[in-house]
């Protein structure tokens, strides 16, 4: 292969990505500057609150309570070969509410919202309604990003204090159903174990997790391309973007949080 | 009331606008016809600042290349397929800029604009709690319609109305068009290339070929012109000057 062409290939790869990167931290900058800026779309919140929150309630709580119930019998398949089979409690509910709850919720939001938010503002670039909307003295940004952005900044945490709940309720019925232990005993142990930063940080991930999935659904919304394949491919990517920067973040959080 | 000076557009390589100029006094209906593809949508989104010229001026309602939020409150625009909001029902679609805003409308009020607006547009009280997706098209365009003279504007855009409506309801959606026209002294510019909306609508007629204005003038003189690009297209023959392939 020719080795000039290989350079030029490489180059022109990698000013497409940075361009594309400056675009997504362009756009982020530009959503925050609207979020601090007057009118409110209140009821627009709301809506968003109850779409993004309250209608992903199932599919998180199902997530947790499967991983939290699985955790503990993986825990206690590996804790019997130490004879140690009684940290079971503790180290699914701290599994679940630093790391579980908060990542597996955040991509099933993902799944669920990012796509979603894609799709609905992709169909209204696509059938002009972000223009109608300008011609009507709203600014797409503000009217359709931000009440997005602050929804599922806030219903995200929320989300995830469900989930870690449920999810230790998993392990709870798996620990006294099928391992053997007390049940007052198992749940002493857990929350005897658990620290108040153990439970804030999967909540501020959460808080995060949440605002990445409504950035990702609404950047790939706003610049959908034309017709169903671009709606469809706008969709596709909103999903794996907020994928990535959910786990990305997640290290880099852990990092900030935990290392010592 | 609106007015274009040297209008250049361009995207990559492809010249859409090539120094489009021309005039609408107040009180007058323009309607510009040009084939598909020759950039009437560009044009119109350029008069609203939906899109920047690369060059020339746009002068809306007393506005210097106005923004579209500076624009809004003096303008209506229905857009080709009504662009109506999915998640509203009808009601709050047409009342939409007056809940919002400074000076903005309560619900109770609102609505009751919104219903007298829908029944001028030939639409009962009991369409205002439907969804859009409920609707026909040419309901959809009716409702369209009634958003973009919620506010008494004094200037209204019409692109394509009657686009995908059989020929009873063109007549119909172009009947409600005029009269509204008339009735609230408006400036008007629509965009079509259905010659029914022409007869029906214009003041006046502009044919957009090649980037420019081709042809301007009265209505009836658009119908009995020489000029044969303007006679291959309001004619509809396939032979002539207009390239079939484009």
């Amino acid at each position: 292969m020719n080795p000039v062409a290989t350079l030029g290939a490489t180059g022109r790869g990698l000013a497409g990505a940075l361009g594309a990167l400056g675009r997504f931290v362009g756009f982020t900058g530009q959503a925050l500057g609207w979020m601090l800026r007057p009118p409110f779309h209140l009821r627009e919140v709301a809506a968003q609150l109850v779409q993004i929150g309250w209608l992903s309630l199932p599919v998180v709580g199902m997530t947790a309570l499967f991983t939290g119930a699985a955790l503990a019998l993986q825990i206690f398949a590996g804790s019997a070969r130490y004879g140690a089979e009684f940290a079971v409690p503790s180290i699914t509910a701290i599994g679940m509410v630093r790391e579980l709850g908060p990542v597996l919720g955040g991509l099933m939001v993902a799944a669920r919202v990012a796509s979603s938010i894609a799709a609905e503002i992709g169909t209204m670039k696509v059938s002009e309604q972000l223009d109608a909307l300008k011609t009507l003295a709203v600014e797409p940004m503000q009217f359709l990003t931000v009440p997005r952005l602050v929804a599922a900044t806030l219903a995200m945490p929320v989300l995830v204090a469900v989930g870690d709940s449920i999810g230790i309720l998993g392990g709870y019925a798996v620990g006294v159903t099928r391992l053997g232990f007390d049940g007052p005993t198992y749940l002493r142990n857990t929350l005897d174990f658990l620290e108040f930063w153990d439970i804030a940080s999967g909540l501020v991930k959460g808080a995060v997790f949440g605002f990445l999935v409504a950035l990702s659904g609404c950047y790939f919304g706003m610049n959908s391309g034309r017709g169903a394949q671009g709606v469809g491919e706008a969709t596709k990517s909103a999903v794996v973007l907020a994928s990535v920067l959910i786990l990305a973040s997640n290290y880099l959080l852990t990092e900030a949080f935990f290392s010592a | 009331m609106i007015r274009a000076e040297g209008l250049h557009k361009a995207f990559g390589q492809k010249t859409v606008l090539r120094g489009v100029s021309f005039e609408v006094p107040k009180g007058q209906s323009l309607v510009v016809i040009g084939g598909s593809g020759t950039g009437k949508s560009v044009l119109l989104k350029c008069l609203l600042g939906l899109e920047r010229a690369d060059s020339g001026e746009v002068a809306l309602a007393g506005l210097k290349n106005p923004t579209p939020h500076a624009v809004a409150p003096h303008i209506g625009m229905l857009f080709q397929g009504a662009a109506l909001f999915d998640s509203l029902p009808v009601w709050q679609n047409v009342a939409f800029r007056l809940m919002r805003g400074t000076g903005r409308m309560g619900r109770v009020e609102a609505r009751a604009l919104a219903v007298e607006k829908l029944a001028r547009v030939g639409l009962g009280p009991e369409v205002a709690d439907l969804f859009p997706a409920e609707l026909s098209g040419g309901m959809q365009k009716r409702v369209g319609l009634a958003r973009a003279i919620a506010g008494d504007p004094p200037v209204l855009f019409f692109d394509e109305p009657t686009a995908g409506l059989d020929p009873i309801m063109s007549a119909v959606i172009n009947a409600l068009i005029r009269g509204i026209v008339t009735e609230m002294g408006a400036t008007a510019l629509t965009i079509t290339h259905d010659m029914r909306t022409v007869r029906d609508v214009a003041d006046r007629v502009a044919m957009l070929h090649e980037g420019r204005f081709h042809w301007q003038g009265p209505t009836a003189e658009a119908f009995s012109s020489d000029d044969p690009v303007l006679r291959q297209f309001t004619e509809g023959r396939t032979e002539g000057p207009i390239p079939t392939l484009r």
